[in-house]
């Protein structure tokens, strides 16, 4: 391979030599781990220049790529291909590489792959799906680094000892940093399968490692994607049509105080010389808008009937997400019955940072740095505007101030650099919070109606889950009207029903939707959960016990539950005053069950005191992180459920600013226990998500104990307004 | 205008109506503070002026002249603030970072003002908001950082 080679990868690969150079790299040892049948190796010096190195890379499948550079002062940077935005997964993954390399956490150095490396972050999939692959990049890097120095050496490979980066010669006592081998291993080409440290010893893996980003993260110098400066930028703020589903009808003239107006398909964009002169002038604007008569007419009122019509009819062959023997006649001569339909709203993201861009683009390249779960995804979208082959754009993901399922999206990625190509210098395009919050692809509201028949021996004879939401996947056009993503936490159940039906019934409404933490598991876990505590009470059944019957001995589900109770002391009476809930989640391959215990200390409201978690996410890569991420879903958990919400009138999201938005603060949080199951790394399973949806089930079952009213929609205190008091 | 931030004098060249947060952010070049909603609930853009506790967003540009501002990159300068620094560290409080300078600045004054702040206290001076939920560890790192 030669530096004129044309595969994709390999401007990737040149940039990121390159780079190299500019991180200040004297000699550096570059391994792409993860690129079936090519070879892309390039040694770098500190003049930038790149040479051939033809490094090997055999690992197969998987979509995350990484770099192993072996510095000048013996420390290792690992590039990861995720986006870091609070879950650490940029800690996790180098976890893999370091564990394999036989470096010490504190040799550790990170920062991110180019686009052509990265993968989509979403799903709670970061770690588990890739972990693997980052461990073999290790592997790989240490294979070639150990015969280079067992050939200076002329000795067995084998026979060397590796620690803290150095290898030892028992033969002689002599000792080879990893950093004076480096140029001459990025001339071998690593084994395919070279051997993994077994679990047995993992110094790294499964042992709570320090975040790497965490020092810039108290100290004010971490670059968020709002914190980029770039020479000669200018600054651009945004204003949408206020009715979601209009257009600009006109291009209004350039205000005083600004530099340029730029309009867009539902938008126009104000640029000018500070962030505060764009808000401003963009705020002032007076735009005339395309509206047509039906987006005006959107309400959440009317969508809500709409809802409540399809759910009555279903629709001709309603797709059926899942079906085990006659859910239908089991239901109809079971001995008990329970139906129940819960309604949940549609969500704001809330991300804290607001969305933003920043882009140049000139005639024959493209830059963009931009806070984004889907780099790769930024590259096709500036190509959409410019028609620049990728080569010739470069993107810089930065940290994201939470990303929570919108930053996989486009839009503001797609304005930024329509309005950098038309002014011509690097633009920094920043959303105010209430275009951030009136502006959001929203998690979809819904109407889920549960049937459960119990038989005469109290247990579930026939499950059956009908639901009603928009797809945020086929309102994409990317898959077909069944809208799989909408029906994870009604099917694959772990509970021993006697039968089971799921339909889903699409939705078509025009509020744009997308991907909120957890998804359809936020939806489903509400509706299934709260109908087990309905069915419970039908039974007469305790509702830990009424779950254990449906959950044999020995299984994953049944440890996490009776783990969470075991903690709270399930048994034993809560304090005067006090209820408890219980909810189970099972998804992104982990499971979760949550024990709340609350109080009304004034009526119509809560006070959540305490949250007895337990989580079996098979292995724990980086454990300390696995309870940071619970607390974190458990505390957004509480706040969506009991708050939060958007509606619609007139075309119109009533969210604006935290003014009327409210989320949980210091003095509400509750004592919050995490206990980490760990069954097996064959379970390897994610965790940013799993915490978010038994919360609101929980919550909804402390409620019906405690005062005897059950609440079957979202969010449980809708008046509760926002946090400007 | 003249600004003075974390002891170093800055020449400040801006509409004095801008927002105090956005002459720090985008005028004086220090982007450690953050916008978080503009409409001082937040939180995310708390400085001190003059050594207390403000919030910035509705501040005006010309409200920074003639006093001592302190943002999060000045924060290690006092020996409170370095040590909730490292005990925010050493708890692993922060997830996504974002508003966590707004919660240093805020915690740090706390400290100062009450050197073994109860849960309560902490319930009271501690209004920021985070949407990552790290409340449970910022109580952690400011217990740890006053030796509680």
């Amino acid at each position: 391979m030669t530096d004129t080679a044309t595969h994709p990868d390999d401007h990737a690969i040149s940039r990121r030599a390159v780079l190299g150079g500019g991180l200040g790299v004297l000699a550096t040892f570059v391994l792409h781990p993860n690129r079936a049948g090519a070879a892309p190796g390039r040694a770098t010096s500190a003049s930038g220049a790149t040479s051939a190195a033809a490094l090997g890379a055999a690992a197969t499948g998987g979509t995350v790529s990484g770099w192993v550079r072996v510095n000048a002062d013996n420390t290792v940077t690992i590039a990861f291909g995720g986006a870091e935005m609070g879950q650490g997964i940029m800690t996790g993954l180098a976890q893999g590489v370091a564990e394999e390399l036989m470096v010490d956490w504190s040799q550790v150095r990170t920062e991110a792959a180019p686009p052509a490396q990265s993968y989509v972050t979403g799903g709670s999939f970061g770690v588990r799906r890739n972990l693997g692959a980052m461990r073999l990049a290790g592997a790989q890097a240490l294979d070639v680094l150990r015969r280079a120095a067992a050939a200076k050496w002329k000795v067995d490979p084998a026979s060397l000892t590796v620690k803290r980066g150095v290898f030892t010669n028992p033969a002689t006592g002599a000792k080879l940093k990893f950093s004076q081998v480096a140029a001459a291993a990025s001339a071998l080409t690593p084994a395919a399968s070279p051997p993994l440290t077994p679990q047995s010893a993992f110094r790294i893996l499964g042992k709570t490692a320090k975040r790497v980003d965490l020092p810039s993260k108290v100290d004010g110098s971490a670059t968020f994607g709002i914190d980029v400066r770039v020479p000669d930028m200018v600054y651009a703020a945004i204003k949408h049509c206020p009715t979601i589903g209009g257009s600009l009808a006109a291009t209004p003239a350039v205000p005083a105080g600004a530099i340029a107006v730029v309009p867009l398909a539902n938008a126009v964009a104000v640029v000018a010389d500070t962030t505060w002169a764009a808000f401003k002038a963009a705020n002032a604007l007076s735009v005339s808008w395309s509206i047509p008569s039906a987006a005006s007419k959107v309400s959440s009122a009317s969508m809500l009937a709409t809802q409540q019509a399809l759910m009555a009819s279903g629709t001709a062959g309603s797709p059926v997400a899942e079906q085990v023997g006659d859910a239908v006649g089991a239901y109809g001569s079971s001995a008990q019955q329970l139906e129940a339909t819960y309604q949940v709203p549609y969500l704001p993201h809330v991300c804290m940072e607001v969305l933003n861009c920043t882009a140049h683009v000139t005639a024959d390249s493209a830059e963009v740095w931009v806070p984004t779960q889907a780099p790769a995804w930024v590259v096709g979208t500036v190509q959409t505007v410019t028609g620049l082959p990728a080569s010739a754009i470069t993107v810089h993901p930065t940290l994201l101030g939470g990303g929570l399922g919108r930053k996989i999206e486009q839009d503001y990625v797609l304005q930024a650099v329509t309005v950098a190509k038309a002014v011509g210098r690097p633009v920094k395009l920043t959303w105010q919070r209430e275009e951030d919050m009136g502006h959001d692809q929203y998690r979809p509201s819904g109407l889920v109606r549960v049937r459960l028949g119990l038989g005469g021996n109290k247990k579930v004879a026939a499950y059956q889950s009908r639901i009603v939401t928009p797809s945020p996947l086929a309102q994409r056009g990317w898959i077909g009207p069944t809208g799989n993503d909408n029906v994870d936490g009604a099917v694959e159940l772990p509970y021993t029903f006697g039968s089971r039906l799921v339909e889903y019934v699409r939705d078509p409404a025009t509020i744009p939707v997308g991907f909120w933490r957890s998804v359809g598991e936020s939806i489903n876990c509400f509706a299934v959960e709260s109908a087990m505590d309905e069915a419970a009470a039908l039974a007469g059944k305790d509702p830990l016990t009424f779950r254990r019957m449906h959950l044999p001995a020995g299984t994953r589900a049944r440890k996490v539950l009776d783990t969470a109770a075991a903690q709270i002391g399930w048994t034993t009476a809560p304090p005067a005053g006090r209820a408890r809930g219980i909810a189970l989640a099972t998804g992104f391959g982990s499971l979760a069950a949550m024990i709340v215990e609350i109080s009304q200390p004034t009526a119509g409201t809560m006070a959540v005191h305490r949250v007895a978690c337990a989580v079996d996410v098979g292995f724990a890569v980086n454990p300390g992180q696995v309870v940071s991420q619970l607390e974190g879903g458990i505390i957004q958990g509480i706040s969506s459920a009991q708050w939060g919400r958007t509606t619609f009138s007139s075309g119109r999201a009533s969210s604006r600013n935290f003014s009327n938005t409210r989320l949980l603060k210091m003095r509400e949080t509750p004592v919050i226990t995490v206990k980490v199951i760990q069954s097996g790394m064959e379970n390897l399973g994610g965790i940013g998500e799993v915490g978010v949806p038994p919360m609101a089930p929980a919550l909804a079952n402390a409620w019906a104990a405690l005062t005897g009213t059950r609440l079957r929609t979202l969010p449980l205190f809708p008046s509760a307004g926002g946090m400007g008091d | 205008m003249t600004y003075n931030v974390n002891g170093k004098t800055y020449s400040i060249d801006c509409d004095p109506d801008m927002p105090l947060l956005w002459a720090i952010r985008d005028v004086v070049g220090l982007t450690g503070t953050k916008y978080g909603c503009g409409i001082e609930i937040c939180r995310a853009c708390t400085v001190w002026i003059d050594g207390s506790p403000e919030k910035s967003c509705e501040k005006k540009a010309r409200e920074g002249v003639g006093v001592r501002i302190t943002t999060v990159e000045g924060l290690a300068n006092d020996p409170v603030g370095q040590k909730l620094q490292q005990a925010f560290i050493d708890v692993q409080a922060p997830q996504c970072g974002y508003c966590q300078s707004g919660m240093l600045m805020v915690a740090t004054k706390l400290v100062r003002s009450k050197p073994k702040p109860t849960d309560a206290d902490i319930d009271a001076a501690i209004g920021n908001i985070c949407a990552c939920g790290t409340y449970p560890r910022v109580r952690q790192a400011i217990k740890k950082a006053t030796g509680q």
